[in-house]
């Protein structure tokens, strides 16, 4: 990193206050040793990360939340939800959520596509504030170790999806299902309302394969629109009371219990529209 | 009680092994082979535990007389393979035969052997291969590193790493892999030591990864558990410390400066070629960038092993709170 955690300890200290530097100092997580966990995460950059949130959080995107007593307040979860936005700031602020309505503060681990890791300087800021990459091997690691994970089944497609297909869930990916049964985690169904007309589409350009970068948006705004986040957390799946670690290999087992999540999260949706009185309301 | 061979018993791990080993009161003799000349091998008084031999372990005939003569006169019964070529530079057919032939050799007269009953090979963490696609935590069953590209110093660990895994079960004689995070000192053959030993310490801009490092006394502590227990397996060998390039740097008491990643081999090339320097950045160019930490969970598990000592970092010395890795 460009500097060190006393500098982002020191920032969040500034411009985050006091009630950043508590959320930090009582985050649970497993110090490796030198204040940072395998992953490279730092409670400091964690503040660092919160703090950047914030402004956004509170004032630009005026986030609103509804069901965070769902969030389990320890062990291994599964935290699945819609993604779209041309630019992943639903992420972030369902992350600065998580991280708000825990008590301890949790934060959660957002799984990212491989070509995050290939991004300089952003790479680093994501590990620190709890980033990992979207390997199999990562995941089971973290469920091992009592983690809270953030996972969005879309993928990168979600965040590219059409302006006409919002709140429409893509091709809903697996292995969060497969996930949750093999290492007993619920799994969070969770919709985001707000994030999908936040940066309009116009086109995206298409770029080589092996780039760092899947496409080029191409958004009808150059910044995302004032749009009011609603975060609906809906009751945990308990697949882990459902099923045995091994029916996690069944293939017909996973497949339905991601369609389970997929139908929860895309009935938060329909709900949370329901209630919306407006894109900026 | 048991006798044990160790080789490359003049490198500071083997030195510190042997040491450990004679002071162990269930060893009763120790074999200790090197390259150095008798008498300027193993600065350390030994009583009559110990017996230091110089064999040329590239030469099939010397190890099968070693093997077959001394040690079978002692009734050894576990050998600690560690002679390995340790300049990332090393280059050829007699290096090759150091880093694979050797290991090939006591393993074929060990299956044979009267006495011989473990060896214990120290394998290395850059046997694995590091890539975004992969997990950073590292455990055994991670996808090796068998880029047709990669230098020798790479394919020779990972050849005589799988030359071990191919004949666990099928010879008369327990395996044992150990796969060691870095051990951070003079001599061990660490590149992460060679990169840290300049003034300046070029690192790929935008990027800090986490890596383990290890001390020659937990590797030694990995390799005693390993000696004496039962069953056969590959075990991952991480150390205490558990940080990010930077900091390790920083610890070091290093200045660092960022390079993006394109100029950095050319830039380390005219360093090696100029100075000599040993740390080659072609060998290390995905782990500047990517994140690799070895799981210990199974040698936590079978072998009970849990490392425990810091590195004495320089600037800030030892870490005490850290949880095992």
């Amino acid at each position: 990193m460009p500097f060190r955690p006393p500098i982002a300890k020191a920032l969040s200290a500034l411009f985050g206050g006091s009630e950043v530097r508590d959320r930090a100092d009582r985050l649970q997580y497993p110090d490796a040793g030198h204040g940072f966990d395998q992953f490279g995460m730092h409670p400091d950059f964690v503040a660092l990360g919160d703090t950047i949130g914030k402004g956004l959080y509170d004032n630009y995107f005026r986030v609103k939340s509804y069901g965070y007593e769902n969030i389990p307040t320890d062990g291994a979860a599964v935290i699945a939800c819609n993604h779209s936005g041309t630019i992943p700031v639903d992420g972030m602020m369902l992350w600065v959520d998580i991280l708000r309505h825990t008590n301890p503060p949790r934060a959660a681990r957002p799984i990212a596509d491989y070509f995050v890791s290939t991004l300089p300087i952003v790479s680093t800021l994501f590990a620190r504030c709890g980033v990992v990459g979207g390997s199999k091997g990562n995941a089971r690691a973290l469920l091992d170790a009592g983690q809270l994970l953030m996972i969005f089944p879309e993928g990168t497609p979600g965040i590219g999806k059409p302006f006409s297909e919002r709140y429409m869930l893509q091709d809903w990916r697996k292995g969060h299902c497969e996930l949750a049964i093999r290492h007993k985690a619920p799994v969070v169904p969770v919709g985001i309302v707000g994030a999908e007309e936040q940066m309009p589409q116009l086109a995206r350009i298409p770029m080589p394969r092996g780039s760092a970068l899947p496409y080029i948006p191409v958004p009808a705004t150059l910044v995302p629109l004032p749009v009011r986040y609603h975060i609906h957390y809906g009751q945990p799946l308990r697949f882990d009371l459902e099923y045995s670690s091994e029916e996690a290999d069944d293939p017909a087992i996973v497949t339905e219990a991601a369609a389970r999540v997929k139908a929860a999260v895309q009935a938060l949706l329909d709900r949370g529209l329901e209630m919306r009185e407006g894109i900026f309301k | 009680m048991i006798s044990v061979l160790v080789t490359g018993a003049s490198t500071p791990v083997g030195e510190r092994l042997v040491r450990s080993l004679v002071a162990d009161t269930r060893v009763r003799h120790v074999v200790a082979v090197g390259e150095e000349p008798e008498g300027q091998a193993l600065p350390f008084s030994h009583g009559t535990r110990l017996t230091y031999v110089n064999v040329d372990l590239t030469r099939p005939r010397r190890v099968h007389e070693l093997l077959f003569g001394l040690a079978r006169e002692l009734e050894v019964e576990g050998v600690v393979h560690l002679a390995q070529h340790r300049d990332a530079y090393g280059r050829g057919r007699g290096v090759h035969r150091a880093n694979v032939e050797a290991l090939r050799s006591i393993l074929d007269l060990a299956d044979r052997h009267p006495t011989i009953r473990r060896v214990v090979l120290k394998s290395y963490g850059e046997v694995y291969r590091v890539s975004i696609d992969l997990p950073v935590l590292v455990t055994e069953d991670h996808p090796l590193n068998l880029a047709p590209g990669a230098p020798q110093y790479v394919r020779d660990r990972v050849e005589a790493d799988l030359t071990a895994c191919a004949r666990m079960g099928l010879i008369d004689c327990e395996i044992v892999v150990l796969r060691c995070a870095e051990a951070l000192g003079p001599g061990t053959g660490s590149q992460l030591y060679d990169y840290l030993s300049t003034r300046l310490c070029l690192r790929p801009a935008g990027f800090d990864p986490m890596i383990n490092v290890a001390t020659p006394g937990d590797l030694v502590v990995a390799m005693e558990r390993a000696t004496h227990g039962s069953g056969e397996g590959v075990f991952n060998i991480p150390g205490f410390d558990t940080l990010p390039l930077s900091e390790t740097i920083r610890k070091w008491g290093t200045r660092s400066a960022p390079v993006p990643g394109l100029l950095l081999e050319p830039m380390y090339n005219v360093r090696h070629a100029v100075t000599g320097s040993r740390f080659s950045y072609g060998l290390n160019r995905h782990r500047m960038h990517t994140g690799l930490v070895l799981d210990g969970t199974r040698a936590r598990e079978v072998l009970s092993y849990t490392p425990a000592n810091p590195v004495n970092w320089p600037v800030d010395g030892p870490v005490r709170i850290g949880v095992d890795t």
